[in-house]
């Protein structure tokens, strides 16, 4: 029956009837909840006031073990090492002041500690534990674990804390750790826990950090545990095994023999990073327990910036490591000189500007393969004329360079490729100068690369073009980017001329690397610094400040005939490419295990 | 004129209404910043914040005409259900359960949303029928149903119960047959059957839990004996206010939501338990008197279909706290900490509020009288 045809009268008495039952409903159901309140609070009160008394439950967490990082054949750079803490849950403490009285008589704390202890233990959360000490000497674990029971709320407990056995030499790859920091807090860190600040150990920190786990403490009405009912254990961070070889990085290190600079080895199949060298290198031991503010500064303001991973932060003019680049660049576009050869007397003249060769007296005449062996630049800016600035960029870009690699290491520098079509400048652009494309050809200029980017190129020539991903970790597969098109022969031509470089008498690099235990095919670098002006001399020589002589670069793979690594090594300051890099890849591939 | 009118409207408003939602936030308030007052107090502050836009909610509510609100029943229902159909697709997964979308600015729970805007198209669609008949009814359980299966694979298994009963209660107002209340009554365990086969992990065991908490003490079982602990050892009067042991010790992981009511337990014992139970009792009369005075069918319903699913809450929270009740994770009105639940839960008294305003504002012929009460 429809609504409007029924009595309203009838309607609102049952609707009112229906009132009424809901009133009682109401009222029923507060009843019932008074009566179960009653039954709580006043018949089984006497016996759940003494639970409450005498059977307080307390969850405390329980710290994760971080993971381990070890190299390619299982050495520790990164390990964990027992240490033990003076802890304080504050909630739990009777007589705090007393307590704290007794501590700074007995501990060895300066005034500022005892005063930023104070601060912290006023600031944290009341029931959770609380680092006050976190490297205690044996005698004082002695001295304090025999007085404990007087004092409710402190504790000692075993704690591991980061140490880093190769401190200085893996400092970059590696990275350190430091406090958490308030924002950390709310990703779900507790208090007193380390988070990766730096290296791989930032980039990895969900895989080493591992899980926390939780205690169900039974604790007296004195806030003292008297047993530990149930424990989740925490747990153990991923032992991260990396693709790095200490030994190896270690050769390299002691090749740069304190200069400024980085190294790079690569495998050339995979990707697999062998030696990530940043010089100098800063010791990453001191973070643990807290870096001082002396240190850390004199790090920031060090003119050495020990801070800065060369190896992918920094960006560099390639300099005639280039020179490949150019000459792929010149043989894809068929340009004519790529077959034949130019007369080269040490300078060409470019209207009213002279643009040298390094060889002041000149190559004499010289073609693709004399051009790369003997870094002749003269060949270079002819090559230049004839390819024009867009082919050297493009070819370049299909090289890897002018991008990020990848790396699971952040932050990267993408280096610089400038625009192919215009010169911008401030937000204007231009047509480029004929100049500008010639010293473009020899890795000068606004091109700048990181020693990344240089290895991966050194290792693609090496493989048959294949530009790879760079990785860290000892697991990963092998990631081919691009597989650049370049004919074999093609190919072919330019690691002749790199083995030439290293192995044929006036190779550039002959008299460094010719008796490296394997044969290594590659290509020397300098790069200027500051500009050149074109009637001086170069700033290679002595006499000429340091901060403004050449960089030096060397860099190709080994052995020549059966490749496996690809490197770059770059020296700020250094001087030539032959002298200044070229050793430090001899000792690299002498120290080199196959 | 705008604003003579919106003064004559709230010049007209419920009194004792007003004065019992006054004090209820005083007891929300205060019990709250003794759970937090050790840890974070941030959420106190925000909890303060959350009543001031409730207060907001609440006076604007109370100014939207009601023929105005029967006009949006329909298209504010249909949104609500379509958002709530979107959270399986993108919604976002917090604490296991996919009840949130993202709305760049608000993170919002259209579970809480659709509950109240049931209730409008509900009472909307009673207003001038009859529940006897099968179209009706069938319509009905259709606009229960759906929203219901929607929440329930949330999964959220609080939420969709106390939307059945609410909505049960709205039917049974608008004039569902006695016999047919009766036989659904004696399918119930069939119902829980099904119930049961379908119930997630975590729920089944909430639920074996109730049944016997001692069986994991240190388990599921381990919240429900805390805060049973917590209530009893209160005692009387109370440990005090801020003294509550139990609290102090950080034993319950939902102390300023879910678990908030044995904070007030413990603190202030007996006493202060019959105090809430009071307010909360005298709010929920308050409300039935509202309605039994409305001159509307939909006003009465749309009142009926609020106060039920406030005293479910309270009911359902408390039941659940002291033991009574498996654990299903329902706030307690007005003292659990969360803003949308705390501003929506206003915004509909302020619905009420608007209906007693509208009867005031009726002459005394037009006014629906009850010849109860």
């Amino acid at each position: 029956m429809a609504y409007h045809q029924l009595n309203p009268y009838e309607l609102r008495k049952r609707f009112d009837f229906r009132l009424l039952l809901f009133y009682l409903l109401a009222a029923v159901l507060i009843t019932g909840l008074l009566l179960r309140m009653i039954n709580l609070q006043w018949v089984q009160h006497e016996g759940l006031r003494l639970q409450a008394e005498n059977n307080r439950i307390n969850v405390v967490p329980v710290l994760p073990v971080r993971g381990e990082i070890v190299d390619r054949h299982g050495k520790k750079l990164a390990a964990n090492a027992i240490s033990y803490q003076l802890v304080m849950i504050p909630e739990r403490v009777q007589d705090m002041e007393g307590t704290l009285r007794m501590l700074n008589a007995n501990m060895p704390w300066s005034k500022r500690k005892f005063a930023r202890i104070k601060r912290k233990i006023r600031h944290a959360r009341k029931d959770r534990p609380l680092v006050l000490d976190e490297r205690l000497q044996w005698h004082q674990v002695a001295w304090l674990v025999a007085r404990l029971h007087h004092y409710a709320g402190l504790d000692v407990q075993a704690a591991t804390h980061r140490v880093y056995p190769y401190g200085e030499l893996m400092a970059h790859a590696i990275g350190y750790l430091a406090k958490v920091r308030k924002n950390d807090l709310a990703q779900g860190y507790l208090a007193d826990e380390y988070v990766g600040r730096s290296g791989l150990e930032r980039e990895f920190e969900a895989r080493l950090h591992g899980t926390p786990g939780s205690q169900q403490e039974e604790v007296d009405a004195y806030g003292r545990r008297v047993a530990i009912l149930h424990i989740i254990p925490p747990k153990t961070g991923e032992t991260l095994r990396l693709s790095l070889d200490v030994d190896l990085q270690q050769a390299a290190a002691t090749a740069m023999a304190g200069r400024t600079g980085s190294v790079v080895v690569m495998d050339v199949h995979s990707g697999a990073i062998r030696v990530l060298l940043s010089t100098p290198g800063y010791d990453t031991n001191a973070f643990i327990g807290g870096v001082s503010g002396k240190q850390w500064n004199s790090w920031l303001h060090d003119p050495q910036k020990p801070l800065l991973n060369r190896a992918i932060q920094a960006t560099y003019p390639p300099g005639s490591t280039w020179k490949m680049v150019s000459a792929m660049a010149g043989m894809r576009v068929h340009a004519p000189l790529a077959h034949q050869r130019t007369v080269c007397h040490g300078m060409i003249q470019l209207h009213d500007r002279k643009l040298r060769c390094w060889k002041r007296t000149g190559h004499g005449p010289v073609d693709m393969h004399d051009a790369l062996m003997h870094s002749c630049d003269v060949y270079f800016y002819e090559l230049a004329e004839q390819t024009g600035m867009k082919a050297l960029i493009t070819e370049a870009r299909r090289w890897g360079f002018g991008g990020r690699t990848h790396i699971r290491l952040s932050p990267e520098a993408r280096g610089h490729l400038p625009d192919p079509d215009y010169h911008v400048y401030r937000g204007k652009k231009r047509r480029w100068f004929q100049g500008e494309i010639m010293i473009t050809a020899i890795g000068q200029g606004l091109v700048t690369a990181t020693p990344l980017q240089v290895a991966r190129f050194a290792a693609a020539l090496a493989n048959g073009g294949q530009v790879l991903e760079p990785h860290v970790l000892a697991a990963a597969k092998p990631h081919v980017l691009r597989q650049v098109d370049i004919p074999a022969a093609q190919l072919a031509r330019i690691r002749q001329a790199m083995f030439d470089v290293a192995n044929t008498p006036g190779g550039t690099a002959y008299r460094y690397v010719h008796d490296a235990k394997y044969p290594i095919a590659g290509k020397t670098g300098t790069a200027q610094v500051v500009a050149m002006s074109q009637t001086q001399a170069r700033y290679t020589d002595k006499g000429v400040k340091t901060q403004h002589r050449d960089h030096a670069w060397f860099m190709g793979y080994a052995p020549y005939d059966h490749p496996r690594i690809a490197f770059a090594i770059l020296v700020e300051h250094g001087g030539h490419g032959s002298s200044g890099a070229a050793p430090v890849a001899a000792a690299i591939v002498n120290a080199m295990k196959l | 004129m705008l604003i003579a009118n919106v003064l004559d409207s709230w010049r007209a408003i419920d009194r004792p209404l007003l004065l019992l939602l006054t004090l209820l936030a005083t007891v929300g308030l205060t019990t709250l910043y003794s759970a937090v007052h050790l840890g974070d107090l941030h959420i106190w502050y925000r909890q303060i914040m959350y009543w001031c836009a409730g207060i907001a909610a609440f006076l604007f509510m109370s100014l939207v005409p009601l023929r105005f609100l029967g006009l949006l029943a329909w298209p504010v229902f249909l949104v609500a259900l379509l958002a709530l159909a979107l959270v399986p697709v993108i919604g976002e997964v917090k604490m296991g359960a996919r009840r949130w979308l993202d709305l760049g600015i608000v993170h919002l729970q259209p579970s809480e949303i659709i509950k109240w805007a049931l209730m409008l198209v509900l009472a909307h669609w009673l207003a001038n029928r009859e529940a006897s008949d099968w179209k009706t009814i069938i319509v009905a359980v259709l606009l229960v149903g759906i929203p219901a299966g929607l929440i329930v694979i949330q999964p959220d298994l609080g939420t969709t119960l106390v939307l059945l009963m609410a909505a049960a209660a709205v039917l049974m107002a608008g004039g569902f047959p006695w016999r047919y209340f009766f036989g659904l009554l004696a399918m119930l365990p069939a119902a829980g059957w099904y119930l049961w086969q379908h119930m997630h992990d975590y729920q089944q065991k909430r639920v074996l839990m109730f049944l016997d908490p001692q069986s994991d003490p240190l388990g599921a079982g381990y919240h429900v004996i805390q805060s049973m602990i917590s209530i009893g050892s209160g005692g009387l009067f109370g440990k005090g206010y801020l003294h509550g042991t139990q609290a102090r010790l950080h034993f319950l992981p939902e102390q300023h939501t879910d678990f908030i009511f044995s904070v007030l337990a413990e603190e202030f014992g007996m006493f202060g338990v019959c105090v809430l139970l009071l307010l909360f009792g005298l709010l929920i009369f308050r409300i039935l008197y509202i309605a039994s005075l409305a001159f509307s069918r939909f006003a009465s319903l749309l009142c009926i279909g609020i106060v039920s699913i406030l005293t479910l809450y309270m009911f359902v929270n408390i039941g659940m706290v002291s033991g009574m009740l498996p654990v299903v994770g329902v706030p307690l009105p007005f003292v659990s900490y969360g803003g949308s639940a705390l501003v929506s839960m206003l915004a509909m008294l302020g619905i009420i509020a608007r209906v007693g305003i509208e009867s005031r504002q009726q002459l005394p012929w037009q006014r629906g009288g009850s010849a109860l009460l």
